[in-house]
């Protein structure tokens, strides 16, 4: 017997509900991807491939991509530090830090570019330091992995830190009793427990950085083929009015960061039937 | 009022909760809905309450088919496993809560809802409690704040879903005369969901055996303790 | 060095050696302060760089007028409309059993894996003066594209999954059972919802309004490819705060930088307070 599509049920606003989410949906997220997709249809394979086989394209979807999973890589290990020394030590500040590993959140992109840019520019405070070692951090790759970090880093440390409060210390008093030693306990024991949410965090992070753009354009020079972003590309074919362009070089960013979302969804999975549910 | 539950069958998505099982309730009976986890017991409550809609067959509350009746026009008094009494609402304004939701015209007012419910505080013996909160309460109050919440709305039937699955032993027995006490002062037709069946035998005038989404057995608690009608019933007794 | 000075005392089996303690927290700081706080300190610097005076002149130009005006405006519309969405779609999923349901869940938080300039692209696809709805659109003299309307739209995708995702788990953890009482006792699905639901999801409600008004009145990515960046019109702060960068006009720039920043932290301190005060009202995630 096939299954109803809505099981049958007493509670109101069914009609309502379904009616508001799914309308909203479609005119909101739907309609405008499937435009998209739609605008990629007409072109054709062809087209596509012929609108993203150019080296500015090329250069600036690997530079996105390499940068964003630099950067996602280095917040999983820094995300995961960060939630550990939130969830396990009492030291001063420690409110004011939790607070603040938040901030990257809620302040605007645009702001953080400015505000980095000014800090890390040859004659701000801390590029001038850098200058001084011949180190150039604005207006290079450094610049644009430093906005990324910025902007991925509270969400590895979000997704890990419910996960270490809910560890049952026993299990690492278990391990200690058994002779293994603290790192052992941690390396062995703790992080297979708490890699699900690491992984889930550093998917956001990913994700987040490879579509970032607001606090990346201020920092990072924009140099066709060095340091142009591919969203920068984005904006600047769609200024010069080259639709089929930016529409190609969009579908392709959503082909890729989907394709990386999913192998990490099936990394995740892998995981968690390794160990269970936590 | 007497109910009769007319070749009511549920399924859920690919599960079958309920065969088809018909019952008759007699008026003012006091009934225990009695077997394990997974028998379809609550779920047969649950119809009777209106929250679920039978795959097919029928209800009815004396003769009348009710089976499509919205839950809100039933006016059965549905007392929840969990209780679900509303946290953010003290004591009064739950046991209120039903009669200020009546349409304008025939809500009752104001100082008739207060003397109302000072009335149901003391059927239940708890007169000091109306402006604590939920969360201020013992188990054991909680359950009959759900009691006097139900009786409020001058319901048709009471419902009872493991009335008292949640609390120890010495509470239970308590509250079980109490039940049986406000059954008989009222004379409402009763049907509880339990998996107890010392609570089942000690308290209801009939008690019905359910297994697997059948009804096993229908009798008075003597009758199903002398003469067990199936292996089933036999070897759930004896557990 | 070694870390025999600092263990004086044999630490316990379920804690590090005091030495990797230390380091680790030193991190913690070090990381916060060099790439979080001291960004944030340099906004308020360089807007205050030519005194107090300067940097409130500069926030009563017309133009920083204009945008405050429709950064207000863009978030007063987008973020209602988001916290109707948000409950429709936490009581659509939480109430009723449905096929479908983890598909539906998955579409909400799309926007989130969607970088906001392919968001803007996508708008810009469906809705600009050469599509055949746009074309229609601006004939009948409802432009979206480079209007107000495209604002909204965009600010609405970027923020689209924040309140619904603070709902759902909450919602789910409270069940169905209240709901259902109150239906037992005749009362109808307005009165259900408000009187019921509503009190008990306020707080999570709150939470997700809080982070999309955030994000929405700082979106700066889709904003700026569907605004058109028109001075006075359609530039919202974060537009006109890259306007007046790119024109060096440092203080005017980091004067409304410093003003998002302070809702910012107004954001993080609310956050903050209702983690603290409420926080089994909220979903798992936010409890400390």
């Amino acid at each position: 017997m096939a299954r109803p599509l809505i099981q049958s049920s007493p509670m109101p606003g069914l009609g309502l509900s379904f009616g508001i989410t799914l309308a909203m949906l479609s005119v909101i997220v739907l309609a405008p991807i499937g435009a998209l997709v739609a605008q990629g249809a007409t072109l054709g394979p062809e087209g596509l491939w012929a609108a993203i086989d150019r080296p500015r394209v090329w250069a600036a979807l690997w530079l996105s991509f390499r940068l964003a999973a630099l950067a996602a890589g280095c917040n999983l290990v820094l995300g995961t530090a960060l939630a550990w020394v939130l969830a396990r030590y009492d030291f001063p500040g420690r409110r004011l830090v939790d607070a603040a590993v938040d901030l990257p959140f809620a302040l605007p992109t645009a702001v953080a570019g400015i505000a980095l840019t000014a800090l890390y520019a040859p004659n701000g405070v801390l590029g001038g330091l850098a200058r001084e070692i011949g180190w150039k951090i604005a207006y290079t790759e450094w610049g644009i992995f430093l906005a990324l970090l910025f902007v991925g880093l509270p969400f590895v440390a979000r997704s890990v830190q419910p996960v270490i409060h809910e560890i049952d210390r026993e299990v690492e008093e278990a391990s200690a009793t058994l002779g293994a030693t603290r790192l052992t306990t941690l390396t062995r024991v703790i992080w297979p427990m708490l890699m699900p949410a690491a992984l889930t965090g550093f998917a956001l992070a990913l994700a987040r950085a490879v579509g970032e753009y607001g606090s990346v354009i201020f920092i990072a020079g924009n140099i066709p083929m060095r340091t142009e972003i591919a969203p920068l590309l984005i904006v600047i074919e769609l200024e010069e009015f080259d639709y089929d362009g930016a529409a190609a070089i969009g579908l392709a960013m959503l082909t890729i960061s989907f394709a990386l979302l999913f192998a990490i969804n099936l990394l995740q999975i892998w995981s968690r039937l390794r160990i269970g549910h936590v | 009022m007497h109910i009769d539950i007319d070749e009511i069958a549920k399924t859920f998505g690919t599960t079958t909760a309920l065969h088809p099982v018909t019952l008759a309730i007699p008026s003012g009976a006091l009934v225990a809905l009695l077997g394990p986890s997974g028998s379809g017991k609550t779920t047969l409550l649950r119809i009777l309450g209106g929250l679920e809609f039978p795959t097919s067959g029928r209800v009815l509350f004396d003769a009348e088919d009710t089976t499509g009746l919205r839950v809100q026009e039933r006016r059965a008094g549905f007392v929840f496993q969990s209780y679900a009494l509303f946290r953010h609402m003290t004591v009064f304004d739950n046991i209120a809560y039903g009669l200020r939701a009546r349409p304008r015209a025939t809500r009752p007012p104001k100082a008739e809802i207060a003397r109302r419910v000072t009335h149901l505080l003391e059927l239940i013996q708890l007169p000091e409690i109306g402006a604590r909160f939920p969360s201020q309460l013992s188990g054991g109050q909680r359950q009959r704040v759900a009691l006097a919440r139900a009786l409020a709305i001058e319901p048709r039937m009471l419902l009872l879903d493991e009335p008292f699955g949640a609390l120890d032993a010495k509470v239970r027995r308590e509250l079980r005369q109490g039940l049986r006490d406000i059954h008989d002062e009222t004379g409402l037709t009763t049907v509880f969901v339990t998996h107890d069946q010392d609570e089942a035998m000690e308290l209801a005038d009939l008690v019905v055996v359910m297994s697997m989404g059948r009804i096993e057995q229908v009798g008075r608690p003597q009758d199903i303790r002398t003469r067990p009608a199936t292996a089933f019933v036999r070897d759930f007794l004896s557990a | 060095m070694s870390d025999t000075a600092l263990n004086i005392r044999p630490h316990a089996a379920t804690t590090e050696a005091p030495l990797a303690r230390a380091l680790l927290i030193a991190l913690a700081i070090g990381t916060l302060g060099l790439f979080v706080l001291a960004p944030l300190a340099v906004v308020f610097a360089e807007a205050l760089s030519k005194g107090l005076g300067a940097a409130l002149r500069s926030l009563a130009a017309p133009e920083a007028r204009s945008a405050i005006r429709l950064t207000l405006l863009t978030a007063g519309i987008a973020v209602p409309l988001n916290a109707a969405f948000g409950i429709a779609a936490a009581w659509a999923i939480t109430k009723f059993d449905f096929r479908g349901k983890a598909l539906l869940i998955t579409l909400i938080d799309l926007p989130f894996s969607v970088s906001p300039v392919v968001a803007g692209l996508c708008l810009v696809l469906l809705f600009g003066a050469n599509s055949t709805l746009g074309g229609w659109l601006v004939a009948q003299g409802m432009p979206v594209i480079f209007a107000l309307p495209g604002i909204v739209l965009a600010t609405l995708f970027v923020t689209f999954p924040f309140v619904a995702r603070e709902l759902i788990p909450v919602m789910i953890e409270q069940g169905r059972t209240e709901e259902e009482a109150a239906l037992t006792l005749g009362a109808g699905g307005w009165r259900t919802f408000l009187s019921v639901t509503l009190p008990n999801i306020r707080w999570a409600l709150l939470y997700g309004v809080l982070l999309a008004n955030a994000r929405a009145m700082g979106e700066f990515g889709a904003v700026a490819v569907v605004s058109g960046k028109i001075r006075g019109q359609t530039a919202t702060m974060p537009i006109t705060i890259e306007m007046l960068y790119n024109e060096y006009l440092s203080v005017a720039a980091f004067s409304l930088a410093a003003l998002l920043s302070a809702l910012a932290l107004v954001t993080l301190i609310l956050k903050t307070l209702l983690e603290r005060a409420h926080s089994g009202a909220l979903a798992a995630g936010h409890r400390s």
